[in-house]
């Protein structure tokens, strides 16, 4: 029922193409005639003033202010102007000091030494001091109330941290953690919050501070007159509405209502470009795999693993998912990383391959279910395509959709055979969070010992080309007997309208930059 | 309907509001069903919280997704309290309940009451609105078109009607969308998107499409049981004498057909009533409308059970109360059915 009805609504919104196309107005053609800029032209000079109002999916009662609890989209894109972090993610998805002045290891990676800005003020005018960033890596690593980040930051000795001198903090870790710098740069690993933050009353650094918040609804900021980065941001004011899907979103845009629009679908495109609004592709390096569990049936035996690596057409998968755009995937994760393997020879759909592979494990004619659910760009899409693809092998893959509240309930992280989806980050923290035995969402159960060695070499190591060379050996690894089927690196499909400039497309796999609108002005 | 003809049982009239007489039957039947209403409500609470106990996952699983690590999903358990027995869990909810107190959500830790209360004007703002332009125009309709029944235009309505009614909402909120909003013109709004705390009449423009959407959706079944239910009345032997008494045509209409025809009318006012309650969830979810429906598809996806709770009571509170509703208004345009069977 509910799948026929967003059918039907896409429908709906595809026919107006065909409503505009026809010519039926001259106002179409009028305000098609009007777009001329282009998403990268940044030529003009920067206007300061006016509200921007953004309509973002993926939001509910649950949002969150608290930068170290965000998770969905509709988080990000209101903590990401509150509050900054020590390191980001530059559009180049490159790790890069924000906050931080300087980030110094010791020799052994067991210790780092953090510096953080001179001049930097919270929204209620305290500086930002070594004192903050200690009372940050506290919160995410209390015991009693972990954040999300507690779990990839777990080397850190949170009891042990010194502070130096007003900016600088030492932090020992309980063992090597030579990534330690490029975890940093994960959304949420080290967003600065103030000594006795109070989340009723939340102030970060960010080029925006809070004015009203309503879980599910809306919520406004107002520019931030003291940010640190001068000049910056231009808008007054930023206006944040919750939509539940993307019908509600692209219908403001083309009514006007919303400037900036997130996470578009590919079919959408048209439609909004028919009336004059603009599209924003990224290339994303978030990934949504499939996930096999390497301990169990049918998936313990490799061969069967790779034979439903091999009945993947990749290509034809994001034809259909995104009409072509996207990046190609080839079962290994962190594909901006410096230390990512493109060496490795790009695994394409090979149907007889497949066939003898399972032949040879004695699993011809595999029944198997695959779950999955509504939660990345193009998950369900995926499954019932990839379902298509093994049947050339004689597989049968038997599609179970379930909602997202039933797939991150008791079974997640138990599932045989499902997905899962994963915003961009570095290979070395993303193995300490994926594929590790040690790792929290280890969703295929991944536990091999060469592996696990060469890991702990690594995040020993401190020069970064040793690292490199670690590393690829263990994509070797991830590439040959790994449990991840990645078949792309989703797009990232943004909208808006003519009036905003400052757009850049971004690697990062955030919309819109990572939510970026201090750089973002309004005619 | 069956008992309300049924003769009073002595027990159920409060004895202070009536000692020495039998109470009017309509009271009698006012206090009867509100106390049904009471026990459906009790027992919809229960249900409700059975059905959420099924569900797999809970809330702290639907807030944390894919960031539950163990740890994670504990310390949130024991701070939602979910980790108490669901017994005590429920018993804490009704004891607040007779407090006058909803709880406080589990996913936005905000209570209930603030969660919410915008949400219920704004349902409110958009079922009644619908409801009453609906009705009038309806019963307007549906009385011209029995009036000159065969016409050109009454055949033309009656089509118009029956095609209408296969439509499904969304259907019907997209195209209006298409044609005045977002694609041909742009006369309206096409999302109702209005500040938190701000009541939804003082952006009068926001209500437009929402509003059409459930009128156009309503209108055909207040018309054709109107136009049917007034045919019947001009058929019958008292406005035939009524016509042959010399009386104008607009005076048999309004006081001698009308009145006879509206106690079946009002009845399928009543369900349309009760149909925007429910149908009022697709057309918030289309225009973006922050009222009950959105509310509760937010509730349900979060797990969040106070919430849920608090709005699938309000919305059966509803439902009990526009069925006494209808059946007092209905019982009160029967005369004959009012008087107590001897």
């Amino acid at each position: 029922m509910d799948l026929s009805r967003r059918d039907l609504l896409k429908t709906a919104v595809a026919g107006s193409l065909a409503v505009s196309a026809g010519g039926l107005l001259s106002a179409c053609g009028i305000s098609a005639a009007q777009t001329t800029s282009s998403p990268l032209q940044l030529s003009g000079t920067p206007k300061r003033g006016g509200t921007l109002r953004a309509a973002i999916t993926g939001g509910s009662t649950a949002d969150t202010l608290d930068p170290l609890a965000a998770i969905t989209n509709a988080d990000f894109s209101r903590v990401d102007n509150v509050y900054e972090s020590l390191v980001g993610l530059t559009p180049t998805a490159q790790a890069q000091n924000v906050l931080a002045d300087e980030i110094t290891p010791n020799a052994a990676a067991t210790e780092w030494t953090i510096r953080v800005k001179q001049g930097i003020t919270f929204h209620n005018g305290k500086d930002l001091t070594a004192d903050d960033v200690i009372f940050t890596f506290q919160t995410i690593l209390n015991p009693k109330a972990p954040a999300a980040a507690a779990a990839g930051l777990a080397s850190i000795d949170a009891k042990g941290m010194k502070k130096l001198d007003a900016r600088t903090v030492r932090v020992p870790c309980k063992t090597p953690f030579a990534s330690f710098y490029e975890a940093l740069a994960i959304p949420g690993y080290s967003a600065v919050i103030p000594v006795g933050y109070n989340l009723k009353a939340p102030v970060g650094t960010g080029p925006f501070k809070v004015q009203s918040f309503t879980p599910g609804t809306q919520s406004t900021f107002a520019r931030y007159d003291g940010y640190w980065q001068s000049g910056l941001p231009y808008l007054d004011q930023v206006v944040i509405t919750d939509y539940s899907d993307a019908t509600g979103q692209v219908n403001a845009l083309l009514a006007g209502q919303a400037d900036v629009v997130n996470l578009l679908s590919a079919d959408v495109i048209a439609v909004v470009e028919s009336q004059g609004k603009k599209i924003l592709i990224s290339e994303g390096g978030g990934w949504n795999p499939f996930t096999m569990r390497v301990d169990s049936p049918p998936f313990n035996d490799p061969r069967v693993r790779q034979a439903m690596r091999l009945v993947v057409d990749r290509e034809q998968m994001m034809e259909i998912l995104f009409s072509g755009s996207g990046t190609l995937g080839n079962d290994v994760f962190g594909v901006w990383a410096p230390e990512y393997d493109h060496g490795l020879p790009q695994r394409h759909q090979d149907i007889e391959q497949a066939k003898s592979l399972l032949k040879a494990a004695g699993h011809e004619g595999l029944a198997v279910q695959l779950v999955t659910s509504d939660i990345g760009q193009g998950t369900v899409q995926a499954a019932e395509v990839l379902a298509q693809q093994a049947a050339a092998a004689g597989m049968h893959i038997n599609v179970r959709q379930v909602t997202a509240t039933e797939f991150y309930g008791p079974s997640y992280l138990k599932w045989v055979f499902a997905q899962d989806y994963w915003y961009y980050n570095f290979y070395l923290p993303q193995v300490s969070l994926a594929t590790l035995p040690t790792a929290p969402f280890n969703e295929t159960h991944f536990n091999n010992p060469t592996y696990n060695k060469l890991y702990q070499e690594a995040i020993a190591t401190i020069d970064p080309a040793k690292r490199q060379e670690i590393a690829r050996e263990m994509q070797r690894i991830d590439f040959t007997d790994g449990g991840l089927i990645i078949p792309f690196f989703p797009p990232v499909i943004d909208g808006y309208g003519a009036n905003v400039h400052g757009l850049v497309p971004s690697k990062g796999g955030l919309s819109l930059n990572a939510y970026d609108f201090k750089h973002l002005w309004l005619t | 309907m069956a008992d309300v003809t049924a003769p009073a049982p002595a027990a159920s009239v409060p004895p202070a509001a009536a000692p020495e007489r039998k109470a009017h039957p309509m009271w009698d039947m006012l206090f009867k069903r509100l106390g049904f209403g009471v026990i459906t409500l009790f027992c919809v609470s229960i249900l409700v919280f059975a059905a959420t106990q099924v569900l797999p996952g809970n809330a702290a699983s639907a807030v944390l997704q894919n960031t539950a690590t163990p740890a994670r999903l504990h310390a949130l358990e024991v701070q939602m309290h979910l980790n108490r027995p669901v017994v005590a869990q429920y018993w804490t909810w009704l004891t607040g309940l007779f407090h006058g107190n909803l709880g406080t959500s589990l996913a936005s830790n905000v209570p209930v009451t603030t969660l919410i209360g915008g949400r219920i004007v704004n349902t409110l703002v958009l079922v009644l609105l619908a409801g009453v332009i609906g009705t009038v125009i309806g019963v307007a309709l549906g009385m011209w078109a029995a009036a000159h029944r065969d016409s050109v235009l009454d055949h033309v309505l009656s089509v118009t009607a029956l095609a209408v009614t296969a439509l499904p909402e969304f259907v019907v909120a997209m195209a209006l969308v298409i044609l005045f909003a977002a694609v041909v013109f742009h006369f309206f709004p096409a999302v109702s998107v209005f500040p938190p705390g701000v009541a939804p009449w003082t952006h009068p423009s926001l209500l437009v499409l929402p509003v059409l959407t459930l009128v156009i959706v309503i209108v055909p079944y207040t018309f054709r049981m109107m136009r049917a239910a007034m045919i019947d009345a001009l058929e019958s032997d008292y406005v035939e004498m009524a016509r042959l008494k010399g009386m104008s045509p607009r005076r048999v209409l309004i006081f001698h057909a009308l009145p006879n025809a509206i106690a079946p009318t009002i009845q399928v006012v009543g369900l349309n009533f009760l149909y925007l309650a429910g149908g009022v969830v697709v057309v918030e979810y289309v225009f973006n409308y922050p009222g009950l429906g959105q509310g509760l598809v937010n509730a349900v996806s979060d797990r969040d059970i106070p919430v849920i709770q608090a709005i699938v009571l309000i919305l059966a509170a509803f439902y009990v109360l526009v069925n006494i509703a209808t059946d007092m208004v209905s019982l009160a345009a029967s005369p004959r059915r009012r008087l107590p069977r001897s």
